[in-house]
C-alpha cells in the first residue's frame, strides 16, 4: 500500500471517528448520568439511519440538513421508554435496567427486521461518494462533513453540559440522586431527559453512518461495542475525551485494516478496547469526579 | 486470640516514612511510629487529616506511595488486604461494610473459612456464635445482615474482624454516632479486647473512648505526626488544643467570630405575617410511622414546628433521629402518618417538590456534589430564579462563610469536612428557604469547627430562619435551641424547652443509664 | 434484580425444599429419564436434548452473576470455544471422550487467560468486558481462515445417535446440577456471595476475592464449552455465527432471568419456559425473538425474583406459621 493511501485512510478513519465519537455520546451520557449500560444503543443507532432513509424517501428533506429534525423524532420516541420501562425499576438495583435494555434490543431489532426486512441499505446522497480533495489527499466529502457536524454537536453538547441549568442538575444527579431530590431537582425528569438527548445524538450519529456507510437490521451490535470502546477509552464526565477516544478508535481501525485486511478492522478496536480495559478500566482520559 | 503478648525483641508494628499521594495531593506525608507489643494507641486529629487513609493504609485496602510497613519484623507493605489479613491484621470500617445478603453468622463464617478452609463446620458456627454473644449480636445470628440498623451494623463490623483471630486490630471511628450510655458498653468491650490482642490502634474523634482506653496517643494534622505520648499530656497540649480541641472543652459557644446578622437578610425568606394570629404551623407531623423493609424505626411521632423556632431534635442512636429527617425531606416514605406543611398534607410528596416548597436539608455525611465546583454547588440549589437573583444570594453566602468564595471553581469535595459542611449549609441556604433541617451536622468535626458551625446557626436563627436540629451533641443543641424534643424507640419521649429538658433527669436517664 | 432481590432466597436459612432432598429426586429423575429415552420418540429426544444443554447453560450462568455477581454476556466465547476444539479434535482422530474433554478443558483456558484482565473490572464495565470478548472471539475466527473463516469447519467422523447424544447431555446436565449444588450450598457459596456483596471488605477478611472469582469463572466456562461442544456434535459442522454468536447469550439470559437468577430451580423453569416459546413459535424466527424480548421485560418489572422465584416465596409464605 502506498504511503499517499495509507494516508488517505488513516485521515478517513479520524474522521470517522468524530462520527463514531457523537454516536458514542449517547452512551457515555446514559452511563454517566444513570449508570444504565444501554445494551439498545446500536438497534437505536441504526434506526437513526433508518428514519433518515424514509425521510429522505417520504419528503425528499435531506438527512444532513434534518439532522436535528431526526434527533429531536429520535428523542421524542425514546422519552417514554424511559417513564414507562426503566422508572419503575429504581430499586433493583443497575443489571435491571440494563438487561431490560438489552430486552429492549432484542425487540427492536427484530421489529426493524419485520418492518424493513434484512436488507442492507444506505442513505444514498450525491455527496456520499464524491471525494474531497486537499492537495494530494483524497478522502470521501461525507467523512468530512460528517466530522464537522459531529464536532459542532460535540461541542453543543458539552456547552449544554458544563453551562446550564439542566447540565448541573444532571452532574448532581449523576452523583448523588438521592442528595440532587433533596435539594430540587427532579431526578426522576432529569433522567427521562438525558436518556432521550442520549438517544438523539445516537440517532444522529446512525445517520451519518448511514449516509458514509451501509446498515441493517443486525449492525446494531459493533456500533454498540465501538460506543464501549469509546467510552471506555475516554472514561466518564469528558465530552472532550470521548471526542479524543473516538478519533483514536478511528484511526487505530484504519490502521488495523489497512495492515491486516478489512476483516480486521472491527477486531483491532476491540481488542484494544479489552486492553484498555485491562489496563485502565476508569479511561485514558477519566475526568474529575468520574 | 489469648496468647500473651510475646516477649520477643522489636515492635509489633513499625511504621517509617509513609505516604500516600493523590495527584497533588498528600493525604498522608512521612508518617512514622510504632506500636509496642501490648500496646494500645489512640489517633486523634482533625477531620481531614488522614487518619482513614492511614488505617486503609495500615489495613492494606490502600498502596502507600511510599514508605514502608512492617508487621512483626516482616515487611508487609506490598501485602494486599487478604495478606495482611491472614497475617493477623484485622481493621473495621468506619461506615459499617457488612456482606448485607449474608446472614449475621455468615458474615463471620466467611472470615473463618478464609482463613482455614478445612475447619469443620460445627466448630466454625460455635467460635463465631461465642464471638456473637460477646458482642450482642447473639440475637440476630440467622438474620440477614441487610436487617440490621446501624448501631447493630457496627457491633457487626467489630465482630467480623474478631473471627479473624486478629493479633493487631485496627478500629476507625467505632464511636462515632454513639451516645454515652452505648459509648460505655463499647469502652468496656474494648478494655476487655485489648487484654486479648497484641496490639490495638483507634482511630477516633470521641475523646471519652480516647481517654479510657488508650495509654498512648498520636495527633495527626495534614497527614503528618502532630504530637505523640502519653494521653493525658498530649490531651493537655497547648498546640493540639489549638489545632484540633479549640476553646470550647466546656461547650459553650464562645470565641469564634459571629456574622453579622445583617448579612443573612436576603437568604432567609420571610416568615408569615404576624398579623395573622392563627397561621397554620409551618411543620406538622401526625401519627408518623416509617421504616426499612422489616425494619420499623418511627412508630407515632407527633411533631409540630411554627415559623422563626429552633427545635432540636435529640435521642441516642437507632431512636429514629435521621429517619425522620428523612421523612421530612421526602426521601422516606412514611408506611403511616400525615406531614403536613403550611397545613396541607404532603405525605408522600416528590422530595424535590418538598425542596421547592422552602425546605432545605443539610443531609447527614453533607452530601456535597463531587463533581460540581464549590460555586455550581451552591447554583444548583438556587433553582429556578433569574440571575440577578442568584448572583445575590451567592454574594450573601459568600459573605457568610468566605472561604467557599476564595475556593469557588475547586471540586466540592475538594475541601476539609467543616469547610464541606459550611458549603452544605451555604447550599441549603441559596434556596432562600423557610426551613433548614440540619441533620447531624457535627459528626466526625473537630470542637473548633464546631464552634464556628454553631455560630452561624445561631446568626440564622437570629435572622428569622426556622431550624430544625437533628443532634447527637447534647450541649450545643440545648444552647441554641427553643423547644428541645427527645426520641427513644421511635417515639419523641420527651418534650420542652431547652430549660425544662436540660434540668429534667429523664434526659440524663436516656443517654447514660440504660435505656428502657 | 442484582442482590437486592435475591437476598430473601440465596442467603436465608434453608426453608426452602431442603437441597439433599432435591438432589435426590432430580437423580432419581435423571435415571427415569435416562431409561425412558429409550422409547421416546426422535422429536422428543431432540427437544430434550436443547433444553438439557440450555439448562447446563443456564446453571453455569447462574453461578456466575447470580451466585457470583458477576454478569457475563460473554456465554458465547466459551460455547463456541468449546464446539470449535470438540470438532477440530475429532477430525484429527482424537475419540470422542478425550475430544469432549479437551473442549471443556480449552473453554477453561480460555476462561483463565482472561480472567486476569476481566477480573480487574467491576460491576457493568465486567460485563461490557464479557461482551467485547465473545465479538472479539466471533470476528477472529470469522477471518481466521485457518480455522475455517466464515465457512466454519466439518465434523468428518460419524456423531453418536440421538439417543446417544441426548444421554451425553443428560449426564451433562446432572455433573451441572451436581457442582451447582456443591457450590450454593457449601463453605464456597458463602465466600462466593461475599465477594459478590463487598469485594474489599471481604478481602479485608482474608479472602482472597480474585480465587473465588476465578474457580466459579472456570467452573461456569468448563461447563459452557461441554455443553457447546455437543451442540457442535450433534449438528456435525461448526461456524462463526451459529457458536460464536449472541443468541447464546440472549437465551440463557432470557432463561435465567425468566426462570430466576440466584434460583436453584432457574435453569429448569425458565428454559422449560422458552424452549416451550420457541417450539410455538417455530415458523417466525423474528417474532420469536420480539416476544422473548417483552417477556424479558416484563418478567424484570413485575417479578424480578423470576417464577423460581414466586415458587419460593410462595413456600415460604405457605410455613409462615411455622417459622418463630
Amino acid at each position: 500500500m502506498d504511503l499517499l493511501g495509507l494516508a488517505d485512510n488513516l485521515i478517513s478513519g479520524v474522521l470517522l471517528g468524530g462520527i463514531l465519537a457523537l454516536a458514542a455520546l449517547g452512551l457515555s451520557i446514559a452511563l454517566g448520568v444513570m449508570r444504565l449500560v444501554n445494551l439498545a444503543h446500536g438497534e437505536i443507532l441504526v434506526g437513526g439511519a433508518y428514519l433518515g432513509f424514509y425521510l429522505l424517501s417520504i419528503t425528499g428533506l435531506d438527512p444532513l440538513l434534518a439532522l436535528p429534525l431526526i434527533g429531536l423524532l429520535m428523542a421524542l420516541l425514546v422519552y417514554p421508554l424511559h417513564r414507562l420501562l426503566l422508572a419503575p425499576l429504581g430499586a433493583q438495583g443497575p443489571e435491571a435496567p440494563m438487561m431490560t435494555m438489552f430486552g429492549v434490543s432484542i425487540i427492536l431489532q427484530n421489529a426493524m427486521l419485520l418492518l424493513f426486512s434484512a436488507d442492507t441499505r444506505s442513505i444514498d446522497r450525491p455527496y456520499a461518494a464524491t471525494p474531497l480533495q486537499i492537495g494530494a489527499l483524497s478522502v470521501p466529502l461525507i467523512y468530512a462533513l460528517g466530522f464537522a457536524i459531529s464536532v459542532v454537536l460535540i461541542i453543543a453538547v458539552h456547552l449544554l453540559i458544563t453551562r446550564t441549568r439542566f447540565g448541573r442538575e444532571m452532574r448532581a444527579s449523576a452523583a448523588d440522586p438521592r442528595a440532587a431530590a433533596a435539594h430540587g431537582v427532579n431526578v426522576r425528569g432529569i433522567h427521562a431527559l438525558s436518556f432521550a438527548l442520549g438517544a438523539g445524538c445516537a440517532a444522529m450519529g446512525g445517520t451519518l453512518i448511514g449516509i458514509a456507510f451501509s446498515f441493517s437490521p443486525s449492525s446494531g451490535a459493533s456500533y454498540l461495542l465501538s460506543g464501549f470502546a469509546i467510552v471506555v477509552l475516554g472514561g466518564l464526565g469528558n465530552i472532550f475525551a470521548t471526542l479524543v477516544a473516538g478519533v483514536a478508535l478511528g484511526l487505530l481501525q484504519s490502521l488495523g485494516g489497512a495492515l491486516f485486511g478489512d476483516g480486521y478492522r472491527e477486531l483491532v478496536g476491540l481488542l484494544l478496547f479489552l486492553l484498555v480495559l485491562a489496563v485502565r478500566p476508569q479511561g485514558l482520559l477519566a475526568g474529575r469526579g468520574a | 486470640m489469648s496468647a500473651a503478648p510475646r516477649e520477643a525483641a522489636g515492635p509489633l508494628l513499625s511504621v517509617s516514612g509513609l505516604s500516600k499521594h493523590y495527584g497533588g495531593v498528600r493525604a498522608i506525608d512521612e508518617l512514622a511510629f510504632s506500636l509496642p507489643r501490648g500496646a494500645v494507641l489512640g489517633i486523634i486529629g482533625p477531620n481531614g487529616a488522614g487518619k482513614s487513609t492511614l488505617i486503609g493504609l495500615l489495613g492494606g485496602a490502600l498502596r502507600a506511595s511510599a514508605g514502608t510497613i512492617q508487621f512483626d519484623g516482616a515487611d508487609v507493605t506490598r501485602e494486599p488486604a487478604a495478606e495482611r489479613a491472614r497475617l493477623g491484621i484485622g481493621r473495621t470500617y468506619q461506615i459499617p461494610r457488612p456482606f448485607l445478603e449474608l446472614s449475621v453468622r455468615e458474615n463471620l463464617l466467611a472470615g473463618q473459612y478464609a482463613l482455614q478452609p478445612l475447619i469443620a463446620r460445627r466448630q466454625a458456627i460455635a467460635a463465631s456464635d461465642a464471638i456473637l454473644e460477646r458482642c450482642g449480636l447473639a440475637d440476630v445470628a440467622d438474620l440477614p445482615a441487610r436487617a440490621l440498623p446501624l448501631l447493630r451494623r457496627k457491633r457487626l463490623e467489630l465482630a467480623r474482624a474478631l473471627a479473624l483471630r486478629p493479633r493487631l486490630l485496627l478500629l476507625d471511628e467505632v464511636g462515632a454516632g454513639l451516645v454515652d450510655s452505648e459509648v460505655g458498653e463499647l469502652i468496656t468491650l474494648i478494655q476487655a479486647l485489648a487484654g486479648e490482642l497484641e496490639g490495638l490502634i483507634i482511630i477516633e474523634h470521641v475523646l471519652r473512648v480516647v481517654r479510657e482506653c488508650c495509654a498512648q496517643l498520636m495527633v495527626v494534622n495534614f497527614g503528618r505526626k502532630l504530637a505523640e505520648g502519653a494521653t493525658h499530656e498530649v490531651l493537655a497540649s497547648e498546640q493540639v488544643a489549638a489545632v484540633y480541641l479549640g476553646t470550647a472543652h466546656a461547650g459553650a459557644v464562645t470565641g469564634a467570630a459571629a456574622p453579622a446578622a445583617g448579612t443573612l437578610g436576603g437568604l432567609v425568606a420571610a416568615g408569615p405575617e404576624p398579623a395573622v394570629a392563627n397561621a397554620a404551623p409551618l411543620l406538622e407531623l401526625r401519627g408518623l410511622h416509617a421504616g426499612y423493609g422489616l425494619a420499623r424505626v418511627l412508630n407515632g411521632v407527633n411533631l409540630t414546628v411554627h415559623a422563626g423556632q429552633a427545635v432540636a431534635i435529640l435521642g441516642t442512636n437507632g431512636a429514629g433521629k435521621s429517619t425522620l429527617a428523612g421523612v421530612i425531606s421526602g426521601l422516606i416514605r412514611p408506611s403511616a402518618g400525615e406531614l403536613r406543611i403550611d397545613g396541607v398534607d404532603r405525605t408522600g410528596t416528590a422530595p424535590h417538590l418538598i425542596a421547592r416548597l422552602g425546605f432545605a436539608q443539610c443531609m447527614e455525611g453533607r452530601r456535597i456534589f463531587a463533581p460540581l465546583s464549590v460555586e455550581e454547588n451552591l447554583l444548583l440549589a438556587a433553582g429556578r430564579v433569574g440571575r440577578s437573583e442568584r448572583q445575590q444570594r451567592l454574594d450573601q453566602v459568600y459573605q457568610l462563610f468566605p472561604v467557599l468564595r476564595e475556593r469557588r471553581t475547586q471540586g466540592g469535595t475538594s475541601m476539609s469536612g467543616g469547610q464541606q459542611q459550611m458549603l452544605a449549609i451555604a447550599r441549603a441556604l441559596m434556596s432562600r428557604p423557610r426551613l433548614i433541617v440540619f441533620d447531624e451536622i457535627s459528626l466526625g468535626l473537630a470542637p473548633l469547627v464546631m464552634d464556628q458551625l454553631y455560630a452561624a446557626l445561631a446568626a440564622l436563627r437570629a435572622a428569622g430562619l426556622t431550624l430544625l436540629i437533628v443532634e447527637q451533641d447534647v450541649q450545643r443543641a440545648l444552647d441554641l435551641a427553643d423547644e428541645v424534643h427527645v426520641m427513644e424507640h421511635g417515639r419523641i419521649a420527651l418534650s420542652g424547652t431547652a430549660a425544662q429538658v436540660r434540668e429534667n433527669p429523664v434526659l440524663r436517664h436516656l443517654y447514660i443509664g440504660t435505656a428502657d | 434484580m442484582g442482590p437486592a432481590s435475591i437476598s430473601a432466597a440465596a442467603s436465608a436459612p434453608p426453608r426452602a425444599p431442603p437441597g439433599f432432598a432435591l438432589s435426590l429426586a432430580l437423580l432419581i429423575a435423571f435415571a427415569a429419564l435416562a431409561l425412558l429415552s429409550g422409547w421416546a420418540g426422535d422429536y422428543v429426544l431432540e427437544l430434550g436434548f436443547r433444553l438439557l444443554v440450555l439448562m447446563t447453560l443456564a446453571e453455569a450462568w447462574n453461578l456466575l452473576a447470580g451466585y457470583g455477581g458477576l454478569v457475563s454476556l460473554g456465554t458465547a466465547s466459551f460455547v463456541g470455544l468449546g464446539a470449535y476444539a470438540l470438532v477440530g479434535a475429532m477430525n484429527r482422530g482424537v475419540p470422542l471422550a478425550l475430544a469432549w474433554a479437551a473442549a471443556g478443558i480449552a473453554a477453561a483456558l480460555l476462561a483463565l487467560l482472561v480472567s486476569r484482565a476481566v477480573f480487574r473490572l467491576r460491576g457493568l464495565y465486567f460485563t461490557v468486558g464479557t461482551l467485547a470478548l465473545a465479538e472479539a472471539l466471533r470476528l477472529f475466527m470469522v477471518n481466521y481462515q485457518p480455522f475455517g473463516g466464515a465457512i466454519g469447519l466439518f465434523l468428518s467422523p460419524d456423531a453418536p445417535s440421538l439417543r446417544g447424544l441426548f444421554l451425553l447431555a443428560l449426564g451433562l446436565f446432572a455433573v451441572a446440577t451436581l457442582l451447582m449444588q456443591l457450590a450454593t450450598d457449601s463453605r464456597y457459596s458463602i465466600l462466593l456471595r461475599a465477594v459478590r456483596d463487598d469485594e474489599d471488605a471481604a478481602a479485608q477478611i482474608g479472602v482472597r476475592p480474585f480465587r473465588i472469582k476465578l474457580l466459579a469463572f472456570v467452573v461456569a466456562s468448563l461447563l459452557m464449552g461441554l455443553a457447546g461442544a455437543l451442540q457442535g456434535l450433534k449438528l456435525g459442522a461448526v461456524e462463526p455465527y451459529g457458536m460464536f454468536g449472541l443468541q447464546w447469550t440472549v437465551n440463557v439470559l432470557a432463561i435465567v432471568v425468566i426462570g430466576g437468577q440466584g434460583q436453584r430451580l432457574a435453569a429448569l423453569i425458565g428454559a422449560l419456559f422458552v424452549v416451550s416459546l420457541g417450539e410455538v413459535l417455530a415458523a417466525y424466527p423474528a417474532l420469536h425473538l420480539a416476544i422473548t424480548g417483552v417477556i424479558l421485560i416484563l418478567v424484570i418489572r413485575f417479578a424480578p425474583q423470576g417464577l423460581a422465584g414466586w415458587v419460593v416465596l410462595l413456600w415460604r409464605r405457605l410455613h409462615h406459621g411455622s417459622q418463630r
